[in-house]
């Protein structure tokens, strides 16, 4: 409640500020919108407290989020604002305290606070900012800090200077957290472009990132093997596309990483990167390169992508990116039977353990799509997909995976003066094959799904139904599930709308009986005035255990079958400006 | 001129002696210790114990450590420079050593082919190793004593994930109830089964997909079973409305037997392999359909 006034409170501000500012028409303006989201969440289980626990929370309980996104323009200033931010404390991946102060709350990656104030060629970024620079320096990582790009003429100049990781202090396992913080380091980023660019035809330059953690930025550091790292990228990136279609792309980049900062200053085994980086013994450097190629016709689009990513290339840009590997893509579309069959089709090849770290051989990988959509009259369609990959990795022990999914989809529509009908039906079959220590194990699957949409032309309510089988077989599986569903919308006035839907779940573990769910989800669309409109959704879930999971399992014993009752209620409020 | 030679060959032998039996050296080096070959500086590499009994004509021993790393045909892939190698004084009893000291890293001079793949990942090429330790005098020319230890070492590659691959499409009427994740194993394969959880995320309304994966709470924490690379999620959640449940990132993270997370460059990552973000979509019409209606 007290949110929600606060929210009026910055609402009225602002309309109040746009009266002001629509006296001054061409000094000020403000565009944008701004809201608050809730989320609500609960959970029973019936019996509660059970040994082991059969079902835990998988949201938090409240979750409140802000969100603030104007563009202000002032004179020849454009400022854009992209505040979205939680004041509550919801990391899992990333290490976070029970309490946070300011700077750990304005650098969390949950949280973004940027602003873009930007006059003629000149850009400022100010707060959270996620860049992307290229795929081989940092692209999806949202850094906390300062920095300027520059565009005068067909000169790009970009620098940026921020935090990635907020500094978190390691606590030790102890109740009431009996997980303890792992902590970690802050972690402070630099990067750069310096290019030459023309608008929609080429660019070529240079991008460097650079990274550090900052041993003194923790009282209580983390414990070994989390240690300090420095990472320094420095590629080469050119992209261009020719009047006749041609695109073209290259980058080649080189990275020095240092595994631990606490290790000693040495030109062994790599030597200084000055005035960047000073080698220590955990140091290394690699290369990685990109190339790719792609030709755009009338009805037809064709391209190539070729990677390698030495074992040892690291940008802090991409924590997470897959390295030692070299791969290759084709892929294709295009238009066929006066453009009544679409088909888009990719296959592709992957080397991995290319420096043989990680065993004797390297590992293959082959996926191959194709996706073909034919429009047969105004009433019948079918669209058929087959996907396929394979993994072999021929170590000691080998390992191999091989998936195949084949997918047919016919849709048929019909109408009347009142009203159209639409019936799809969906069948998908999936194999998986895996070899673990020289023994196969068959995994299939098989999806049915029927849909029926009817639209009524004079009334308000859409409402739809649908039915789904799905089955797994594999060693010691037997998995069936059926859904029935059924959706309703109503438009009740220009401004209002009511939403709808009830699933129901039969869940059978063979040779166990079913477990039995019932999802029901009801909210609604209301355009308050204008510019501020109101969602809001309520979902119940109910779920009763069959004999998988008898009472009898748990401690205390429980006499009847267990089950648990879940909800989550979502309601936001967005002004439009 | 007979009793000279006696008191020398007798002086002689009781130097030998004392140098061969004084010092001792233990290698207690873990048989798979860690792959980054700067890191043996930590406990769980083991150490080295140097023993050193003083004898009744002996000063302090001034000794250097003399390395030599070969492969499992036998062959020399590594030797330190004794020129350059430290000089230890050695006190009277036990001396230890960390196996970083050991190893003389910044004191080694590897073949090329161990030297390129050191530089480039700080590693050695995955297989059985010999290190062998000798204590030498100053000059390194006479051996006081010597170890020799096997130990095999590989790094391992985390899970790519497959399905659902980076920028799939889920149709919601079969997503809402359940999703088929799969991945690779790990590479290379354990003795000991690895545990695969499976970790998603719901990109929230104004969230970047890699902001809603750093710092979001998850919707969906689970194991796998033991060692096997599907799992699937039976969903229950409502995505035929447009407001919620319609984009996720999601990843697994390995474990090893004891629950500790695969180490990987980064460990600040826990074991978890690059994620993939996949949307939902109404394709059999009915979200089309609320297109229509907003119209």
């Amino acid at each position: 409640m007290k949110q929600l006034k606060k929210t009026a409170v910055i609402i009225i501000l602002l309309l109040a500020f746009q009266a002001n500012a629509q006296e001054k028409k061409y000094a000020f303006s403000v565009k944008g919108d701004m809201g608050i989201w809730y989320e609500g969440y609960g959970l029973d289980k019936n019996p509660s407290p059970a040994v082991p626990d059969f079902y835990s929370a998988r949201k938090p309980w409240n979750l409140v989020r802000y969100s603030f996104n104007p563009t202000f323009s002032i004179g020849k200033w454009e400022i854009p604002m992209n505040f979205n931010f939680s004041p509550m404390i919801t990391n899992f991946i990333t290490p976070a305290g029970t309490k946070q102060n300011v700077w750990q709350f304005l650098t969390n990656p949950a949280n973004n606070f940027g602003l873009r104030p930007k006059i003629g060629t000149t850009e400022f970024l100010l707060g959270t900012q996620t860049l992307k620079y290229s795929d081989l320096s940092t692209g999806d990582l949202g850094v906390f800090g300062y920095g300027v790009n520059l565009s005068p003429g067909k000169f790009r100049i970009k620098l940026f200077k921020g935090v990635s990781q907020s500094p978190v202090n390691y606590e030790a396992p102890t109740l009431p957290n009996p997980a303890g913080v792992i902590g970690a380091y802050q972690r402070n980023q630099w990067m750069a472009q310096i290019g030459l660019e023309k608008e929609g035809s080429y660019f070529t330059g240079f991008n460097f990132v650079k990274s550090i953690d900052k041993r003194n930025s923790v009282t209580t550091p983390p414990l070994s093997p989390i240690d300090p790292q420095e990472n320094m990228v420095v590629t080469f990136l050119t992209t261009a596309n020719s009047e006749n279609g041609w695109k073209y792309h290259i980058e080649l980049g080189q990275s020095f990483h240092t595994l631990n900062l606490n290790t000693p200053l040495s030109s062994v085994p790599v030597e200084d990167f000055k005035p960047f980086i000073n080698a220590h013994i955990s140091s290394s450097k690699d290369n990685a390169v990109l190339l790719g190629l792609a030709k755009k016709g009338q009805d037809w689009e064709i391209g190539t992508k070729f990677k390698y990513f030495g074992a040892g290339y690291f940008t802090a840009g991409y924590p997470f990116m897959n390295n030692d590997l070299i791969d290759y893509l084709i892929d294709a579309r295009f238009n066929a039977w006066k453009k009544k069959v679409n088909v888009v089709a990719s296959i592709g090849e992957r080397f991995g353990n290319l420096s043989l770290t990680s065993g004797p051989d390297k590992t293959r990988q082959i996926i191959a799509n194709v996706n073909v959509f034919t429009q047969f009259s105004d009433k019948l369609s079918l669209n058929m997909s087959f996907n396929n990959f394979g993994y072999d990795a021929p170590d000691l022990s080998g390992y191999k995976s091989v998936s195949n999914e084949l997918s047919i989809n016919h849709s048929y529509s019909w109408s009347s003066t009142k009203m159209s009908h639409l019936i799809s039906a969906t069948y998908t079959k999936s194999t998986y094959d895996e070899t673990i220590v020289f023994v196969t194990t068959h995994n299939n699957t098989q999806t049915a799904l029927l849909l029926y949409v009817p639209t009524f032309f004079e009334k308000k309510i859409s409402p739809d139904f649908s039915l789904m089988w799905f089955k797994n077989t594999a060693p010691a599986i037997d998995l069936s599930l059926f859904t029935a569903s059924s959706g309703l919308k109503w438009k009740v006035n220009q401004k209002f709308n009511l939403k709808g839907q009830v699933q129901y779940n039969l869940t059978t573990m063979k040779p166990f009986t079913a477990n039995k769910n019932l999802l029901a989800t009801a909210g609604y669309e209301w355009e308050i005035y204008k510019k501020l409109s109101w969602q809001f959704s309520l979902t119940a879930n109910v779920f009763k255990f069959g004999t998988e999971l008898p009472g009898n399992s748990l401690i205390p014993i429980y006499s009847g079958n267990p089950q648990y009752f879940e909800t989550t209620m979502r309601t936001g409020l967005r002004y439009k400006f | 001129m007979k009793k000279y030679n006696l008191i020398t060959a007798l002086g002689f032998f009781l130097i030998v002696q004392m140098a061969q039996s004084q010092i001792t050296v233990n290698l207690a080096l873990n048989s798979r210790p860690q792959p980054w070959l700067s890191q043996w500086g930590n406990p769980i590499n083991g150490q080295m114990i140097i023993t050193y009994m003083k004898g009744p004509v002996q000063g302090e021993a001034q000794v250097k450590l003399r390395t030599t790393l070969s492969d499992e045909s036998g062959s020399i892939v590594g030797a330190s420079n004794i020129n350059a190698s430290r000089i230890y004084t050695l006190r009277e009893g036990v001396n230890l050593f960390t196996m970083a000291d050991a190893l003389q890293l910044q004191n080694l001079v590897l073949s090329g082919k161990v030297q390129n793949t050191l530089q480039r990942t700080g590693r050695l090429a995955a297989g059985q190793y010999q290190l062998k330790v000798e204590v030498v005098n100053v000059s390194g020319e006479a051996v006081f004593a010597r170890q020799t230890h096997p130990f095999f070492i590989t790094s391992y590659q985390l899970p790519k994930l497959m399905v659902p691959a980076d920028g799939a499409q889920l149709d919601a009427l079969v997503a809402q109830s359940l999703i088929t994740f799969r991945w690779t194993g790990l590479v290379p394969n354990t003795s000991e089964l690895p545990t695969y959880r499976v970790q998603v995320f719901e990109i929230l309304p104004g969230q970047t997909p890699m902001q809603a994966f750093r710092g979001n709470f998850p919707i969906l924490d689970e194991p796998a079973l033991r060692g096997t690379t599907q799992y699937i999620w039976r969903t229950s959640l409502p995505m035929l409305d447009d407001t919620a449940n319609q984009k996720f990132i999601w990843t697994v993270q390995t474990l090893d037997m004891e629950g500790h997370p695969v180490p990987s460059n980064d460990m600040n990552n826990q074991g978890r392999s690059e994620p993939a973000v996949f949307t939902i979509i109404n394709q059999m019409g009915a979200g089309n359909k609320d297109k229509m209606n907003e119209d």
